[in-house]
């Protein structure tokens, strides 16, 4: 798509062209051009990782480009920071509301832009403008009921119409359905048509494909930073379009089915229930590598943390024959250790030591009626550094001068001084460079091939499909099917499945 | 272990393997414990130019002596906040326990009712008031483990809670008739022939005990690892609740026999005793390294902190500088001293 200004007036509210966002070592966004129509809901869609989020971080003035410009009704713009942004007229609707509970609906509208004298606040016009607003785009919320009465969806609607009275011409949605019920979910995309109409432009991001459908006027796709396409969804031809593009034509993968799979079951869970998670039953076998995929949101590490007892589940699991009891140290007790999702604040102790992050979860084999033996400690972490070949100069390195990837692998020695027999790994190799990320699979499969038991629990689905013997297909907390991966492993129904296609309307 | 038998041992691969050769660099802890020291004896020549008489051996063993209760309640200080929680209640427990001892010891046909108490043995009585401490010290846990209260709110309740049991027992005042006469051996214990005290002796023994167990032990190593992350922690298997309950009655245990020592010492159960002893251990701690976020620090630079403060409080003494300018200059070697620390910190890590 071009970049088009016509004389008198301007088609595109929005227009990005060559946008490049680099990090050291990764090209998040890799010169991405396209242009968004005046009054349209347009929407940003693409895999995890995919660059939607940087993106949409430089449209708001959260992160500067490395190159590229953008431009707004023909205007350059170049926020330099997310209030610049807004003064420009683009807002964000972040998935953690910004209301204050204590102040009436009103109030919070007009929270920041209070006229006042000498101190005092004065009436104006203001006033009266937020309250049309709100009564254009949702009229059953009473401006002066109290916020703390609103529901999640209604607080939700408070803050699109605060964006829109402030003069927003762009509101950027990211996700906005993630906690919202289904009725309340129709409710909002009420709102969001009608503020369509009062010429606001909104760009909707979201793995739900049928929502996509059912609200956008165009699509664009992004992956890997690159930019595939941008359409009208009046002319693309149904979620496998979609997908198709998501994920381009020819996902790489290497699996090879392992030989020495055995049929001895290690794990098996039922009906895990909680929050999020609706019913979940699976069995993981000896020596296996088993996935769970899913999108953001589909109940992934909500099932690892409950297989650990980190959170509270209903439901039974039973490890090697027995019901586990629910906690952590019982999970590491009986043999089963985490990687969890955020390695610096859950996975590691930055501010410490390699030699003093490695040996927590097995202290017992390094002390002696509680007195640590440290030469056995030091030695321990100076074998498993050398084995997981975590790049440092030494183990009385702080962990948060690491990089990435070898604060990774510290997390892996971690849970291999465990002595565990079933790992499980939520997004391993995340912010992971590519080298690392190799090794890595490589101590998995070493792991696997052992006879321990893996769980991965990855948004990836290359690495899914690189690395598991079965895979589980999460979608919204609960397990939609279950593929035995293989080289004629059918992909397109594995992504129509984690976008809801099995519970789906739109073919 | 099997697991990993296929990667390279550690061994076979010497070009990745980490050396661990002499040349090894000096932990951050022993580094702030090195500074810290350093400022100590720096503060305490600059002092000796200044005050007549201040270099001399028995005033060097004095600024340790004189301060063996603030350094005892500061361990137990320490330790909590290396876990990353407060414990203001300390001095609050300090009178609370040497109230109870003494009520528990007084005996049962006194003049009034403040010259009257239970008639329990000595020793039974102490242990009483021991156990009277340590119940606030449960009572920190409960709230900041279950309840999940921030510890400076519930220790800063506790603190009251501690302090107000003791006005009531004493009326506002102290106790100090009506005792037997071994109530006071302990806390006035000559040592080794010398005219240094029973409570003394138990300090040092305290402080080294401590190091030991900061260094050397899996309950040292739980203390820094939940100060540094109690989510990773928990996630790594530890038990965070039991190990921040085992700390507060830990530190609650060293104020209760404190507590009791000065009660002991001077015969009288002194409701306001200890006044403001809780934020002289938090002092000495920050003075002394520990990070007040947790997972930072050590006795050793707690105990150098002790004596940094130490110095600068007997030096104004004999400068001859009032009272009432003890508390500035307390506040001055406090904000230099820390800020120091953060520079010095800063800049050996960039």
């Amino acid at each position: 798509m071009g970049f088009q200004v016509s004389d008198q007036r301007f088609p595109y509210v929005l227009s990005i062209e060559g946008l490049t966002k680099d990090y050291p070592g990764v090209r998040a966004v890799d010169d991405v051009s396209f242009s968004i129509e005046r009054s349209t809901v347009h929407c940003l869609v693409g895999e995890n990782g995919a660059g939607k989020s940087t993106l949409v971080k430089m449209l708001t003035g959260a992160l500067e480009p490395t190159s590229g410009r953008m431009q707004i009704l023909g205007a350059d713009y170049a926020p330099a920071s997310p209030s610049e942004a807004r003064e420009r007229g683009i807002a964000t609707l972040f998935q953690e509301l910004h209301v204050v509970n204590e102040l009436t609906v009103q109030e919070n509208l007009t929270l920041g832009m209070e006229r006042s004298r000498f101190g005092f606040l004065v009436k104006s016009d203001l006033d009266e403008r937020v309250v049309a607003t709100l009564a254009a785009i949702e009229p059953s919320i009473d401006p002066a009921a109290d916020v703390s009465s609103l529901s999640v969806a209604q607080k939700q609607i408070v803050e699109i119409a605060r964006a829109a009275s402030s003069g927003a011409n762009v509101i950027i949605m990211d996700e906005p359905t993630a906690a919202l019920s289904e009725r309340e979910v129709d409710r909002l995309f009420d709102v969001i048509r009608r503020l369509r109409e009062t010429d606001v432009t909104v760009i909707y991001i979201s793995h739900k494909l049928d929502e996509i459908f059912k609200l956008g006027d165009a699509v664009t796709v992004l992956r890997d930073g690159k930019h595939i396409a941008t359409k009208k969804l009046a002319d693309v031809d149904g979620r496998s379009e979609l997908i198709e593009m998501m994920i381009g034509r020819a996902v790489f993968h290497d699996y090879a089915p392992r030989a020495n799979v055995s049929d001895e079951t290690v794990l098996t869970a039922e009906g895990l229930s909680n929050d999020l998670l609706k019913d979940v039953s699976f069995h993981i076998g000896k020596g296996e590598i088993v996935g769970f995929y899913g999108l953001v949101g589909a109940g992934k590490t909500e099932i690892a943390r409950a297989l650990f007892g980190a959170d509270p589940v209903s439901g039974t699991i039973t490890f090697k024959g027995r019901v586990v009891d629910h906690s952590p140290k019982s999970a590491i007790a009986s043999g089963i250790a985490l990687v969890p999702e955020e390695r610096r604040t859950q996975g590691l102790f930055t501010s410490l030591t390699i030699a003093r992050n490695i040996p927590i979860m097995n202290m017992g084999k390094l002390s002696d009626r509680g007195v640590v033996r440290s030469a056995d400690e030091r030695a321990t972490a100076i074998d498993y550094v050398g084995r997981l070949r975590v790049a440092t100069e030494s183990v009385d390195k702080y962990v948060e001068k690491l990089s990435g990837g070898n604060q990774q692998k510290v997390v892996f020695a971690k849970c291999l001084f465990a002595d565990a027999d079933l790992l499980l790994l939520d997004e391993p190799t995340r912010g992971v460079d590519v080298g690392a990320k190799t090794e890595i699979y490589d101590i998995i499969r070493t792991l696997a091939d052992e006879g321990n038991s893996v769980a991965i629990f990855s948004s990836e689905l290359e690495e899914v499909l690189g690395l598991c013997d079965r895979i589980f297909l999460l979608f919204d907390g609960s397990l939609e099917d279950e593929v035995a991966n293989g080289p004629d492993v059918d992909i397109p129904h594995i992504l129509n499945v984690v976008t809801g296609g099995a519970q789906g309307a739109v073919p | 272990m099997s697991v990993l038998s296929h990667l390279p041992a550690g061994a076979q691969s010497t070009a990745e393997r980490p050396r661990d050769s002499g040349g090894r660099r000096m932990s951050d802890e022993s580094f702030i414990n090195l500074l810290v020291a350093s400022v100590a004896i720096v503060l305490f020549l600059a002092a000796s130019a200044m005050v007549p008489n201040f270099f001399q051996f028995q005033n060097m063993v004095n600024l340790v002596t004189n301060n063996w209760a603030v350094i005892s309640l500061g361990v137990g200080v320490t330790f909590l906040l290396v876990s990353g929680n407060f414990d203001l209640s300390v001095g609050g427990q300090v009178a609370l326990s040497g109230v109870l001892a003494v009520w528990f010891a007084q005996s049962t046909a006194g003049a009034n009712p403040l010259a009257t108490g239970l008639g329990l043995p000595t020793w039974l009585a102490m242990a009483c008031a021991l156990a009277g401490a340590m119940a606030i010290g449960g009572l920190n846990a409960l709230f900041v483990v279950r309840f999940r209260v921030p510890s400076i709110i519930v220790t800063l309740g506790t603190m009251m809670v501690a302090r107000g049991i003791a006005k009531v027992i004493t009326e506002g005042s102290q106790r100090n008739t009506n005792l037997p006469d071994d109530f006071g051996a302990l806390g006035n214990l000559a040592m080794f022939g010398t005219s240094i005290k029973f409570p003394v002796v138990l300090m040092v023994v305290l402080v080294l005990v401590a190091v030991f167990i900061e260094r050397k032990t899996v309950f040292g190593r739980l203390t820094y690892w939940i100060g540094a992350n109690p989510v990773t922690s928990r996630l790594s298997g530890v038990d965070n609740a039991r190990h921040l309950t085992c700390l507060y009655l830990f530190s609650s245990a060293i104020a209760g026999v404190v507590g009791i020592l000065l009660a002991s010492e001077f015969k009288s159960g002194f409701s306001a005793r200890g006044t403001l002893m809780e934020f002289d251990a938090l002092v000495i701690a920050l003075l002394g390294g520990v990070a007040i976020a947790g997972g930072f620090g050590s006795v050793i630079g707690m105990f150098f902190g002790a004596l940094i403060l130490a110095v600068v409080t007997s030096a104004a003494t004999g400068l001859v500088l009032s009272p009432d300018w003890q508390f500035i200059l307390k506040a001055v070697a406090v904000f230099l001293a820390i800020m120091t620390q953060t520079w010095a910190l800063a800049r050996r890590n960039r």
